[in-house]
């Protein structure tokens, strides 16, 4: 045993004497198939680079990353270039771990930060400055079953716009047998908190105060609000009718499965499943499509908060690590790189001239599902709400909401209760936080 | 003739009883054999298959290319190894200790001991441990992922338990003998203690092998990571629809320990038998 | 040398257990008194609170509750039908290696795939138990996602999970019975219930005394995986336990400090439980 680990000693030292390389570590939260494509983003980088090695590495979940993150902060060994899911970003602001994306750019003339969307920087943009680079960008979509809609006598071109046209929708999919039993439903969405987060921002109402945390910490929830209810209210009556099946917390895959077999015939997800929903229709034997997420008729009209993940540059490593990273970093964000991601994942690009590139090349006649969600951020509207809630306490949030989400689904609490508890305990949350700031 | 048919009919009714239970009980493992051999296209298929319909093996070697798996399954089973070891070693001894010594303290050690049990392993793992790990160095290394459960108090109790079960003039005969009490421990004890090794060393690997939150704290880089994070990463990963895929890395994860168990069981029981475990 | 070998005997172990097991629950109890943020960088004295705030919140009596439920009946019902099993696979019948080769297995099966893999059957629309409901009762429930269904899959889960390693022993302690013992009850005109229940049972009750405070230690500690994986805690914390608010406290928030005070309190219940438990049980403990 003691043997085995000397000879590792000793080679691992041999290998890092050997090579002058600058050597870079990548941690990201991108599972399956993602992997790869995410190391062959970086062997060509290393093949333009010969200096620098990076080293990738998938850490586990967003939240996993990030426990790993702040542990390795504790350690002393941070690695040099983490990427970070979007609500994390006033967290690791706070933290002050972190070289503000926009130093960078600052200093390096070659890169042009016009070249990306407003609609994403604005997400990343804090107090006037770019903290992280944008990488993968999401916003939720619906797909909806086109087969389904057919047996069931509806349109499929016409896919639900308004909450009234989703019920209806979803009255006419679902299916019972004798007994009562669904045998066919609806909808699904797994039961995440960033849906009720989206569908407030679509209607132009706010999370949290101090214009959801952008122009100060944010002290106190707001969402118990109207357009917070009615959308925790059509949770309950399309729960209640049996027109959706709910999901456990968080269960991404789960909701995935349901749209999948067959048992739902619309499924609201995020954008970076588009990939993996074509092809498993394709597998399945079924016609799909996406749309934009359905809105009550009567509501201000908002606009879509971008989720997802960007690339933060952590402090503390040295000089020259620093500059590779910046490399590193750039090179990602290339148009290049940007439209392999978007073609092999559904994340949309970062870069307008991307977009631009796969328009003229085409792309968009063949996946006219991969520009759904681009042109859904594109028509929103841009301010505070849309822009995005930023707080330090968003995983707690979260379960806080889904908490209640499910207490409601079980008949223990009204939709306003729902609301009202929420907002009451994340502004607990929020005060708490703030006295370790 | 009627104690006869009585006994049938009793037989008759436990097998009965018993391929109920047991169909229950291997119900989810049955399940994920089915599905890893099932083609992406007839996963979802209604109603469920309970046993494979196809036999589609490409869903094993894709799992190997998911994730590095030989990889993970040689970092597992260094540290299931290396665990074990260590643990049955320092329960011998302490075991030892207990059994058959009179000494100084040795009930306040003992309870010492014993109360580690009721501490929540885990929270103490998720930072201070992690932080002392980190002090030493240690922290995506073999070492942090081996040494801090190389003593367990459930070795040391069974253990003592055991070598209790000799009777005193065993090793007053070997006194006589002029054996030493590590000579009598060595030659003697040990090698009539060989099954009982055998049921503690089960124990041990299984459960360093099922290891899971630890792993997933202290090991940072692809190269230290385990199968069960492996299989956390092919189930959690969001992307994935493949149910073949993930079951057949599932069942990659559980066969070491299956193997290891079936194969050692027998022993096991008879070891537990042997040693008396009523008294 | 006779009186220093036993210390010597010793030095591997507690080596072991103090460094990696008290010296860090030192500096978690410690901890309890702080709180800190996720980055380390602030930490503030907070005296008593992190436990007051354990303590009085409705929340987390609830969930304390529950744990002595959940706790409660996976280690009654897996003592019990450990013990029938134990019975019915020590009668040999034909088949009895293979049937004993499948109960056995589940102990090999780590928590979080015994977790998903129930996932996976108890899936409300596409799973194996639904399909078997619907077609024979007539319903279809939604195992995970409503009270109190999701509650009696965590208990069977669980319960799956732990059965093994009581059969075990149960197995080994009933082969141990002597014959002639069962025998003169027999001719004692003893019927099969008095067997089982006044002389197997007691006989085996040094076993039982061992497993309950083993499965009392893994149900109250190991479980979460299983919840975590199955419910999240779900629907609405419901079938939370103790750990698990501990695990995500710790490991999902980083509040240390909370987690550190939910810890200690942990500890001195299963102290109590533990205390309680030597003192009256081993009076009923039938050492035969």
């Amino acid at each position: 045993m003691k043997k085995f680990f000397v000879i590792l000693l000793i080679v691992s030292l041999l290998v890092t004497l050997g090579t002058a390389k600058t050597k870079i570590q990548f941690w990201h939260a991108m599972s399956g198939w993602r992997i790869e494509l995410l190391q062959n983003m970086a062997n060509d980088f290393m093949e333009q680079n010969p200096d620098i090695e990076v080293e990738v590495q998938y850490t586990g979940s967003y939240q996993d990353t990030l426990n790993k993150l702040i542990a390795a902060i504790k350690a002393g060994t941070p690695p040099n270039v983490v990427q970070v899911f979007e609500v994390g970003t006033q967290s690791i602001i706070d933290g002050g771990i972190a070289v503000p994306m926009q130093d960078m750019i600052d200093k390096d003339p070659s890169f042009d930060i016009a070249a990306l969307l407003p609609q994403v920087l604005n997400y990343y943009v804090v107090n006037g400055k770019l903290y992280s680079m944008p990488f993968n960008s999401s916003n939720a979509i619906m797909f909806y079953n086109k087969t389904m809609f057919e047996e069931a006598g509806l349109d499929p071109t016409k896919p639900p716009a308004t909450y009234e046209e989703l019920m209806e929708a979803c009255k006419a999919l679902t299916k019972k047998d004798a007994n009562g039993n669904i045998i066919k439903s609806g909808i699904t969405w797994n039961l995440h908190s960033w849906f009720f987060e989206q569908m407030l921002a679509l209607q132009d109402a706010p999370l949290v105060n101090n214009n959801n945390g952008r122009t100060a910490p944010p002290t106190k929830a707001l969402l118990n609000n109207e357009a917070g209810l009615k959308f925790v209210k059509l949770w309950k009556e399309l729960s209640d009718n049996d027109y959706m099946v709910n999901t456990k917390k968080e269960d991404w895959t789960g909701a995935r499965k349901l749209f999948l077999s067959q048992s739902v015939g619309m499924l609201i997800t995020s954008t970076s499943d588009v990939s993996a929903i074509m092809d498993g229709a394709k597998e399945n034997g079924f016609d799909v499509s996406a749309a934009f997420l359905p809105t009550p008729a009567d509501s201000p009209q908002g606009g879509i908060v971008i989720g997802g993940g960007s690339l933060w540059m952590i402090d503390g490593n040295p000089d020259d690590e620093m500059e590779a990273t910046w490399e590193f970093v750039k090179f990602m964000s290339e148009t290049k790189q940007q439209i392999a991601w978007h073609k092999g994942t559904g994340y949309f690009p970062v870069r307008k001239d991307a977009i631009t590139q796969l328009l003229n090349e085409g792309y968009y006649s063949e996946y006219p599902d991969h520009m759904v969600a681009i042109l859904q951020l594109l028509f929103s509207k841009q301010n505070y709400n849309t822009n995005g809630a930023i707080m330090g306490i968003f995983p707690e949030f979260r379960n806080t909401f889904e908490d209640n989400i499910e207490k409601m689904l079980n008949g223990r609490m009204t939709p306003e209760q729902v609301l009202e508890n929420t907002e009451e305990t994340a502004t607990e949350l929020l005060e708490e936080y703030n006295e370790l700031y | 003739m009627y104690m006869k048919t009585r006994k049938r009919i009793d037989t008759i009714f436990t097998e009965i009883i018993l391929i109920i239970i047991s169909l229950i009980v291997f119900a989810p493992l049955l399940l994920a054999i089915t599905i890893s051999f099932q083609t992406p296209d007839s996963v979802f298929s209604y109603p469920p298959k309970l046993f494979p319909t196809t036999f589609y093996f490409n869903n094993y070697i894709n799992a190997f290319k998911a994730i590095p798996f030989a990889r993970l399954l040689l970092n597992s089973a260094i540290i299931a190894v290396a665990i074990t070891f260590g643990k049955v070693i320092s329960g011998i001894l302490a075991g030892y200790a207990f059994a058959n010594f009179k000494f100084f303290g040795k009930r306040f050690t003992f309870a010492f001991l014993f109360a580690t049990l009721f501490l929540p392993a885990e929270t103490i793992m998720i930072v201070p441990l992690f932080l002392i790990m980190n002090q030493l160095g240690w922290v995506n290394t073999y070492w942090a992922l081996t040494i801090p459960f190389m003593a367990s108090a459930t070795n040391a109790f069974l253990f003592r338990q055991h070598f209790q079960t000799f009777p005193a003039e065993l090793e007053d005969a070997a006194k006589i003998d002029g054996a030493g009490p590590m000579k009598y421990f060595l030659k003697i004890l040990l090698p009539l203690s060989k099954s009982m090794i055998a049921g503690v060393v089960i124990i041990n690997f299984v459960y360093s092998w099922n290891m899971y939150l630890w792993p997933m704290i202290v090991s940072m880089e692809d190269k230290m990571k385990t199968v069960q994070v492996g299989v956390k990463m092919l189930i959690s990963g969001e992307g994935t629809n493949n149910w073949g895929v993930i079951m057949a890395g599932t069942l990659i994860a559980v066969l070491p320990t299956v193997i290891v168990f079936l194969s050692l069981q027998n022993l096991f029981v008879k070891s537990l038998v042997r040693s008396g475990v009523k008294g | 040398m006779r009186k220093l070998l036993p210390y010597l005997l010793l030095i591997p172990t507690f080596f072991v257990i103090i460094s990696f097991i008290y010296i860090p629950a030192f500096n978690s109890f410690k901890m309890s008194f702080f709180r800190e943020n996720k980055f380390g960088t602030k930490t503030i004295y907070v005296g008593l609170d992190n436990f007051k705030k354990v303590l009085f919140d409705p929340e987390y009596l609830q969930i304390a509750g529950f744990t002595l439920l959940y706790v409660g009946l996976t280690v009654l019902i897996t003592i019990f039908l450990a013990f029938l099993l134990a019975l019915l696979l020590n009668k040999n019948v034909p088949g009895t290696y293979i049937y004993r080769a499948l109960i056995f297995i589940p102990y090999a099966v780590s928590p979080a795939i015994a977790g998903s893999l129930w996932t996976f059957l108890l899936d409300p629309v596409a799973g194996h138990v639904n399909y078997f409901f619907t077609n024979i009762f007539g319903t279809q429930i939604a195992w995970l996602t409503t009270r109190p269904y999701a509650f009696y899959a965590l208990l069977f889960a669980t319960v799956w999970k732990m059965i093994p390693f009581s059969l075990i022993f149960y197995i080994a302690g009933l082969q141990s019975i002597s014959n002639d013992l069962l025998e003169s009850a027999t001719l004692d005109g003893a019927n099969a219930f008095t067997k089982t229940w006044k002389i197997k049972f007691p006989l085996v009750s040094p076993i039982t005394f061992y497993l309950v405070i083993m499965n009392i230690i893994n149900a109250m500690f190991k479980s979460f995986a299983i919840i975590d994986v199955m419910t999240k805690g779900g629907p609405g914390g419901y079938t939370s336990t103790m750990m698990y608010k501990v695990y995500l406290d710790a490991f999902s928030y980083q509040k240390t400090g909370p987690a550190s005070a939910q810890s200690v309190v942990m500890f001195m219940i299963m102290a109590i439980v533990t205390v309680v438990y030597f003192v009256y049980g081993e009076r009923h403990v039938h050492y035969g």
